[in-house]
């Protein structure tokens, strides 16, 4: 590859290191785990680099990232979480009260890490890319391959089951 | 509207993915519906649970150094195959950070020649396009060596080959590879050599070697004092006798050159 090619390519991904590291991070739940992922992930970006063409890096990068996350705890885990997810069946298991806004906005840091990590990976995934990264329902369908309807879907679930989690024994009403 | 199409709408609609239609129908409804409104309210609060709690990551500095390597071990190594197994990937990454040096070094050394070749061949082309092939014309290797003095800080070996059908044709300089450089000019019938040489690195001598680009043939070798390069349209097999007998006139006019 020439020198300029892969300047190039540094140019267009690295700017987005840090975001591929959150995803990686809250996908793999894992520090070390996220390093491998990031690293394998922009050594096939590289390799695919030639067939990028232009457009947005970031979600071009981090549909890699998420791809290869998803390659990754299902070679290295055998993970449950990247098997069969039903999206009405993990969404039934929501402990149906409705916390008030007040008690939400108390929970305190560990608890509401807890929660998103314990969020199956579907919905950690949108959560993610939605809250932490702020992408467009748009780029979110890009990066994990589904329809913009059903990343809408996908986090009001999401949502709903965080505020479950986060509302439990905490007294909300009923 | 169901209830969980309405919560999807909710949460599309903090989110600002709602088109102005529907926003808007959305926003009336809140003002009228205070289950509604509380709902509202605590999508709005997971929101700033989640923010305040999750801040975005920085990718550790060494994560940062390892990639960059990585990136230019692979870019150098030039990996043009289906995706590998991280395992064999790990053991690749030890054999590399053995074979990297060598590798890259052969990596430049071959881009720098590539380079090379290139300005030879632009530098043969632009002799026959103008009118400067040579600086001085002339079939006479007496006139033609005390030419460059002077002007280079070597004295290039010039011989005539008219006898064996390469007449001397003249010389002119030319810049090369960061330096000013000595060009003979051959003819063959209506084809013309042009013969770039310059003292050699201290490298060690080399036999010749053969390079066509663009549908011109190339040689260079490399003796105990200069670098050669002979570049022409004639054919291959005419070019390497050419060479050969370039190279025995070099050798002959060092007749204390050690073999």
């Amino acid at each position: 590859m020439e020198p300029s090619q892969l300047a190039r390519f540094e140019a267009a991904t690295l700017p987005h290191l840090d975001a591929a590291y959150t995803l990686a991070r809250h996908l793999t739940l894992n520090q070390h785990d996220a390093d491998d992922v990031v690293q394998e992930a922009f050594l096939r970006a590289l390799k695919y680099f030639g067939g990028y063409r232009g457009g947005d890096a970031r979600a071009w990068l981090l549909a890699i990232v998420r791809n290869t996350s998803r390659s990754w705890l299902r070679r290295e885990r055998g993970d449950a979480g990247v098997v069969e997810f039903d999206e009405a069946l993990h969404s039934e298991a929501i402990d149906d009260q409705h916390p008030e806004a007040e008690v939400l906005r108390a929970v305190d840091r560990e608890r509401v890490r807890e929660a998103v990590d314990q969020l199956p990976l579907e919905f950690r995934e949108v959560i993610v890319l939605r809250e932490l990264q702020g992408l467009s329902y748009k780029e979110i369908g890009e990066i994990s391959g589904i329809p913009v309807g059903t990343v809408m879907s996908r986090l009001s679930r999401a949502r709903r089951r965080l505020e479950g989690a986060l509302g439990a024994g905490k007294g909300g009403l009923p | 509207m169901s209830g969980d199409d309405f919560e999807a709408q909710l949460s599309a609609y903090i989110d600002g993915e709602l088109a102005a239609g529907p926003a808007e129908a959305v926003a009336t409804h809140l003002r009228g519906c205070a289950a509604c409104a509380r709902a509202h309210e605590r999508l709005l609060a997971v929101r700033e649970a989640l923010q305040a709690s999750l801040p975005p990551l920085r990718a550790p500095e060494h994560l940062r150094m390892d990639l960059r390597r990585a990136l230019r071990t692979a870019a150098t190594t030039t990996v043009v195959r289906s995706m590998p197994d991280w395992r064999w990937l790990a053991a690749a990454a030890v054999l590399v950070a053995i074979l990297v040096p060598a590798t890259w070094s052969v990596a430049t050394r071959r881009a720098a020649g590539q380079f090379l070749t290139g300005e030879l061949l632009a530098s043969h082309v632009r002799s026959l396009m103008g009118t400067h092939l040579t600086d001085v014309a002339s079939s006479d290797q007496h006139t033609v060596k005390p030419w460059f003095n002077g002007k280079l800080d070597y004295s290039p070996p010039v011989s005539d080959f008219a006898g064996r059908g390469y007449p001397l044709l003249g010389g002119r300089l030319d810049y090369l590879a960061g330096r000013a450089v000595a060009v003979l000019v051959y003819g063959r019938r209506q084809h013309v050599i042009n013969v770039f040489l310059w003292p050699a690195g201290g490298g060690p001598s080399g036999g010749s070697h053969a390079v066509t680009r663009q549908g011109y043939h190339m040689r260079h070798w490399t003796t105990s004092e200069y670098e050669y390069w002979v570049v022409s349209d004639l054919g291959e097999a005419e070019l390497g006798e050419f060479a050969q007998l370039l190279s025995q006139a070099d050798s002959a006019a060092r007749p204390h050159a050690s073999p």
